[in-house]
């Protein structure tokens, strides 16, 4: 023992300037990104300083297409972060092996998954773009795509795929989310506008040959690209100039924002919503226009009206499947409120 | 608030032989960057470093950032790859560490249940170099850079015991 305390050993050394280093401890599937061969570039993004937001604002790290909160915990042990070096000390010549502490940590950085949904984010930030009457009414905010989705703390991939399923739009500077009235009549436009021209929406067909068609309806070209987009077939290029529609997703789609239009009105007739419902699909797609294809999402209040259940206007199963459960149920108290006071 | 990239610049494994030979510590601790956790309850008080930069010309910064004081020596005592071979780890249960003649602090080596990743601000110079000399221009904006991945430490976590001069065995 008494020779390896001399002789043996590996000596230990503090340097005089520390460097900064952070700790981020790493959860296993973060870990397995960072030592792939070819690892992604991640970022560290936080919510826009003065948000309306109700949490504090945390910084996040992302990948591609998951978030992470950062938090930040503190130690009260020195946490050295160490480096072997050649030191000499004092009169010897010959420097030695030697592990350097080059750092100094008094916190580590933990890191949870972030799981707000992330559309809730976006409806927050983005006013929202309604007709009445043919009316427009929305107030811009002046900021484009990027701009917002640069101040929304979570990932890219998330960003873009809520973006998608709340169809929301850049028009004249501004970004917005369509309301579902809006998209009710949107998609009324484009059904008509189908019929007429013969398009089939569930094939292959040129996006440009229905924007044109529906040129005189006066609805900001790229809503009604979101529409088409947000309801496109999984393999369609959303860059391409053609469009194709997931049946289930469309049948689905209008279903859910009828309904959604509906939120907070007068008692709505099952009856009449089937009715309406299949009008506004294509024949071929009559039959799927089931309550069943919109399982969960709807109530049924008595037993000859229907009603919309929490949670946005969907447009895709696995939104729905995710639907907040918090902000579903508040919203339920306020229907039921709101049908108390019309008896 | 814009996103602040976050690359991954690690090297690779087989870096790991090529520090090996200057890194002292068992090779269970070796990173690839040689960089390594080392953890102790309190803190190392040393006597101040004369700071010198008045005097000092540009010249002698990098022996400046060099500098550094002798705390103490690290020694692995069951570690023993000769007797137990180069796959055992109950040596990992205990480690001193010696500071200055008269103390000694007992530890050992911990497998972090979650790795941690270093990070640091990202420096411009060694991009440059490695990535092949991608430019980014004229952005003054921060970078940040996880350089390694470091999966074990050391941890002290009891108080200094007092040793002798002879060192019982």
């Amino acid at each position: 023992m008494a020779t390896q305390q001399s002789d043996g050993g590996v000596r230990f050394s503090v340097a005089h300037d520390l460097q900064q280093y952070r700790l981020l401890e790493l959860p296993a599937e973060l870990l397995e990104l960072i030592d792939a061969a070819n690892p992604p570039l991640l970022s560290i993004k936080s919510a826009a300083p003065g948000a309306p937001s109700a949490k504090p604002a945390y910084a996040v790290l992302c990948t591609p297409n998951k978030t992470y909160q950062l938090r930040q915990v503190q130690t009260s042990n020195s946490l050295f972060v160490a480096q072997p070096v050649l030191e000499a000390h004092g009169n010897e010549e010959i420097p030695a092996p030697t592990t350097r502490a080059v750092a100094s940590c008094t916190a580590t950085l933990e890191l949870h998954p972030a799981d707000t949904p992330p559309d809730a984010f976006l409806e927050e930030v983005l006013p929202v773009y309604d007709i009445v009457d043919k009316e427009v009414d929305a107030t811009g905010n002046g900021k484009s795509k990027a701009v917002v989705l640069a101040d929304i703390p979570l990932s890219e991939g998330q960003c873009e795929q809520a973006w998608k399923e709340l169809m929301a739009f850049e028009f004249a500077g501004s970004s917005y989310r369509p309301s579902a009235n809006t998209l009710v009549q949107v998609w009324k436009s484009i059904h008509d506008a189908a019929l007429a021209e013969g398009i089939k929406l569930d094939q292959q067909f040129l996006t440009d040959t229905l924007l044109s068609a529906l040129d005189d309806e006066g609805y900001p070209p790229s809503l009604i690209v979101a529409v088409l987009t947000g309801l496109a077939t999984a393999e369609q290029d959303p860059a391409g100039s053609w469009s194709c529609l997931d049946r289930s997703r469309a049948v689905h789609f209008v279903g859910t924002t009828l309904l959604e239009a509906k939120r907070g009105g007068a008692d709505y007739l099952t009856a009449e919503f089937l009715d309406t419902w299949r009008e506004h699909v294509p024949d071929a797609w009559q039959r799927d226009a089931e309550l069943a294809a919109i399982e969960g999402l709807y109530e049924l209040p008595t037993s000859t009206t229907v009603a919309i259940r929490g949670g946005i206007a969907s447009t895709t199963k696995t939104a729905a499947a995710t639907a907040k459960p918090g902000s579903s149920s508040s919203r339920k108290w306020h229907e039921k409120f709101g049908r108390a006071r019309q008896r | 608030m814009p996103s602040i990239p976050l690359h991954v610049n690690k090297l690779s494994p087989a870096s790991i032989s090529a520090t090996a030979s200057s890194n002292p510590l068992p090779p269970l601790l070796h990173t690839p960057s040689g960089l390594g956790l080392l953890e102790l309850q309190g803190t190392i008080h040393f006597p101040t470093v004369p700071t010198s930069t008045s005097s000092t010309a540009p010249a002698n910064t990098s022996l400046q950032l060099d500098a550094s004081t002798l705390v103490g020596k690290l020694v692995f005592p069951l570690y023993n790859p000769e007797l137990r071979g180069e796959d055992d780890t109950s040596w990992m249960k205990r480690v001193y560490m010696y500071v200055g003649e008269n103390q000694r602090l007992t530890g050992e080596c911990k497998k972090l249940g979650k790795p941690f990743g270093l990070m640091q601000r990202k420096e411009r110079g060694r991009e440059d170099v490695q990535m092949g000399g991608i430019e980014e221009e004229g952005s003054g904006e921060e970078e940040l850079e996880i350089v390694e991945v470091v999966r074990y430490k050391i941890v002290f976590s009891s108080r200094p015991e007092p040793v002798g001069g002879e060192v019982q065995s």
